[in-house]
């Protein structure tokens, strides 16, 4: 931990950076700083506990003073975990080291749009939610829509490599992300270029896409836009089991189409999702699609899915379920009364597969967990050509806190060991943060060492955002 | 009032949410720190009720870094209503005496010279012009900006009235509404100041009672009854009053487009919506351009529940952001029905955009011409 004598001059050196008024070292704002969206970070804010704390907060103006932030940082090895929205689900954000919390929110200009490229350039601290509106008002969407939009900020994603609910047709953020600044731990400042695709060497980009703040802060973005569509339609089949709707899915994404939203619903979830709401046949599952862009285009993607989904034993439900997740997709993001009573705790493990594995996966994972007194549900999203998510969600009711927290933390271990048994990835969309740092080594085998090898070089001190993804972690 | 263990599953659940109404947050806005927002204030008051830490003095300045505007309520589906808790609180901290300094010197000027200025009560509004008319009595409850900031507002709501056809009765008795103290947490100043006006207010001979503030109009009909002062005449905002004589209202062609700002005291916390809509619609003889955050989801002006006198840089980059969006649909006109929210606009507005009150914008309307910003 920092020595008061080095926090103080530190402190000297950091607010001749950023003025008094941007850094803190209220306890109050530690704490009202450090809340993230974390399931355990949340509920054990519900049951009293306090969260790890930073020693100050530092608010850059600048990607300069980013910079000068980052020399001082490394000058005096004070650990340094940035935060945007504090919308992660996985305690990215979370100092556990204590030292600087860098929180990038003043850090919110949107550049003019470059209409004839399609591409806006953004800075880091700016929220999801902002953007979209703002490129809307000039007809355009990012096609990223997580639900967090309202809370995260464009830092976020791209440090997590978030995905939106239309990915299948959009992408994730490292597919729209086409250039990007980042501020290195030793302050210097790497910009990649802007460029559809190219041949120059391994994609830099892509190494700080993802890397949560451990190899350096991303400061700015230029990222694609799309005309915003003429039409969005939806439509929705049930499935008498979890295989014929996979095997649709596939189909459809073989046949060529590309609908925005794939959300495949297993029995559990569907039942309490939709039941209350439509009829539909007990223990069937729920496919809800939807089709972005000209009429005339929609009419053919959509009768060859629908066709695609008879053939495979599925029931036309028509457009009301679809329709439905879409107007209220914000709210399951909510907390309610049940939720955050006694020492509930849920959480979703957004894993990833080929074809071949998921249904594998799926079960796998299913048994494991509901074997350590999870409930859990399931829905198939984020689809591909060659594959796609599953959103195992669990949820846990315990007497008291150590029980909650530990029976959490072995429905996590078993999941994971499951995914990663039967072929899968364990995040597709969530990051690593702390919920997965233990897991980092086994899912990425030998890569590990890779990832490890280029941290030491691009942080020899370990000061960024430390014990996330695995790294930096500290006794 | 709300029980304890409402209000603590109420904070438990905004402070466990994971921010989804933080981004219309106008102190989010002004600070870009996750100190003064809705799960912010929620957060220091669930850490204290389940005993983890109780509120410091930092914690008592971000409580008061709140304009308990409610619209984080507009966006919040288990419709939690962070203003209300933060306002209980308040009251809380005033009673041990821990409030910030500057809300203590608001109740000071207040009990002294019955407005949160510091004026000379004798002038409030010695210098309103009334005239002779025969009409109806209406009762005008001034306010204190309106009196003392915004004259121009208050003279033009009384020749307003009176050429609609009114006796307008104002009194020299009026004392401040008490809104400053009940949404800073000072019930006792704000009671005293309801016992006194509510008989002043009973006992003069009118048939109705019309207020401009929006302020005071949610104090005279919820504050005053709900502490056991009943006014025995009805209560008006001009808004309402002028929508039940739209067809006896002045036409006029504006020069430009006319966007309306809704005050969070008028709108969200009173519902009133129509009304001023109606009659900026009815003058002017065309649409209002809406601003992109309207009616419920309209931004505050920033200048509300002692922001501004703790906090004035602040509370004016909030105002400065609500001129924004009235210039970003191209605004010339920017009504309000609010003298205090007018006031903040106005001093944030520039050349290009006109801020005015909605007596003022109707009057200006009477003077039998095209109105022109030059």
């Amino acid at each position: 931990m920092l020595d008061e004598k080095s926090k103080k001059k530190a402190i000297e050196r950091l607010s001749k950076i950023v003025g008094e008024e941007h850094i803190t070292v209220h306890e109050t704002d530690r704490i009202l700083n450090a809340h993230d969206a974390w399931p355990l970070s949340e509920a054990k804010i519900r049951a009293g506990e306090l969260l790890p704390l930073a020693d100050m907060i530092v608010f850059p103006g600048t990607v300069d003073e980013v910079s000068k932030i980052l020399v001082v940082a490394n000058d005096f090895k004070i650990p340094v975990t940035p935060i945007g929205g504090g919308a992660g689900t996985c305690g990215g954000t979370l100092p556990i080291y204590g030292g600087i919390q860098l929180d990038l929110k003043r850090l919110d200009k949107i550049y003019e749009i470059d209409h004839d490229s399609m591409i806006v350039q953004v800075q880091a601290g700016v929220v999801g939610i902002d953007l979209e509106e703002e490129v809307n008002r000039h007809g355009y969407t990012t096609g990223h829509t997580p639900t967090s939009l309202r809370a995260s900020n464009m830092g976020g994603f791209i440090a997590t490599r978030s995905g939106g609910s239309m990915s299948s047709l959009y992408g994730k953020i490292e597919d729209l992300t086409l250039g990007l600044q980042v501020v290195l731990p030793d302050g210097s400042i790497v910009e990649t270029k802007a460029v559809p695709r190219h041949s120059v060497g391994p994609d830099l980009r892509q190494l700080f896409i993802g890397s949560e703040g451990t190899l350096g802060i991303i400061t700015e973005a230029t990222v694609r836009l799309f005309p915003i569509p003429e039409e969005r339609r939806f439509r929705s089949i049930s499935f008498p089991d979890v295989h014929s709707g996979l095997e649709a899915i596939r189909k459809i994404f073989r046949a060529g189409i590309l609908p925005s939203v794939v959300r495949l619903y297993d029995p559990e979830d569907a039942a309490l999702s939709f039941s209350m709401h439509f009829e539909f046949d007990e223990g069937h599952c729920m496919l809800l699609l939807a089709f972005d862009g000209a009429p005339k285009k929609i009419d053919l993607d959509e009768n060859q899915s629908v066709q695609i989904c008879l053939d495979e034993g599925g029931i036309d439900q028509g457009e009301g379920p679809s329709k439905r997740w879409w107007e209220h997709r914000y709210d399951m993001y909510y907390p309610t009364r049940l939720t955050t009573g006694g020492y509930a705790i849920g959480d979703t493990i957004d894993i990833v597969a080929t074809y071949d594995k998921l249904e594998d996966v799926y079960h796998a994972m299913k048994k494991a967990m509901e074997a350590e007194d999870a409930v859990v549900m399931s829905h198939f999203s984020h689809m591909y050509q060659n594959g796609g998510s599953i959103y195992m969600i669990f949820f846990t009711s315990q007497p008291d806190a150590e029980t909650a927290w530990a029976t959490y933390k072995r429905i996590w271990d078993v999941g994971v060991a499951a995914c990663l048994q039967e072929g899968g990835t364990m995040s597709h969309q969530h990051g690593v943060g702390l919920s997965r740092s233990t897991y980092t080594a086994d899912e990425l085998g030998s890569g590990f060492s890779v990832l490890k090898k280029i941290k030491d070089v691009l942080d020899p001190n370990g000061i960024m955002n430390p014990g996330k993804l695995g790294l930096g972690v500290r006794e | 009032m709300i029980e304890p263990d409402k209000i603590a599953e109420q904070v438990r659940m905004c402070a466990a949410c994971p921010k989804m109404c933080r981004h219309v947050c106008p102190t989010f806005f002004a600070w870009r720190s996750d100190s003064p927002t809705p799960h912010g204030r929620a957060l220091l008051l669930h850490q204290e009720i389940v005993g983890t830490r109780s509120i410091d003095e930092r914690g008592v300045e971000v409580l008061y870094q709140c304009l308990e505007c409610s619209h984080c309520l507009t966006w919040c589906k288990p419709e939690i209503d962070v203003a209300t808790l933060v306002e209980i609180k308040r009251r809380d901290l005033v009673k041990k005496n821990l409030q910030p300094a500057g809300i203590s010197r608001i109740a000071s000027l207040v009990k002294d010279t019955h407005n949160p200025f510091g004026e000379d009560h004798k002038k409030r509004n010695d210098w309103i012009k009334t005239g002779s008319s025969k009409g109806k009595r209406i009762l005008y409850f001034t306010g204190c900006t309106a009196a003392y900031r915004e004259k121009s507002s208050s003279q033009d709501t009384v020749s307003l009235l009176e050429s609609l056809g009114y006796t307008v009765i104002i009194t020299p008795d009026e004392w401040c509404c008490g809104s400053p103290l009940f949404r800073t947490g000072d019930i006792q100043v704000g009671l005293e100041q309801a016992a006194h006006n509510a008989k002043v207010l009973n006992d003069i001979d009118a048939e109705e009672i019309l207020v401009t503030c929006p302020g005071c109009y949610r104090v005279l009909t919820g504050d005053y009854p709900d502490n056991g002062h009943e006014l025995n005449k009805p209560i008006r905002h001009i808004s309402e009053f002028l929508a039940k004589t739209l067809d006896k209202l002045p036409t006029a062609k504006f020069d430009g487009p006319i966007s309306f700002h809704d005050p969070c005291h008028l709108g969200r916390h009173s519902g009133i919506y129509d009304e001023p809509r109606d009659i900026i619609e009815r003058v002017s003889g065309s649409p209002i351009v809406e601003m992109e955050r309207n009616r419920e989801n309209a931004m505050c002006c920033g200048n509300g529940a002692g922001l501004r006198t703790l906090f004035s840089e602040h509370a004016k980059k909030i105002g400065a952001e609500r001129i924004r969006h009235a210039t970003n649909v191209g605004a010339k006109y920017l009504v309000t029905s609010c003298p205090f929210c007018k006031e903040m606009l106005a001093s944030q507005s520039d050349e290009h955009i006109n801020v005015l009150d909605l007596p003022e914008f109707v009057l200006k309307a009477s003077k039998g011409r095209d109105v022109k910003t030059d």
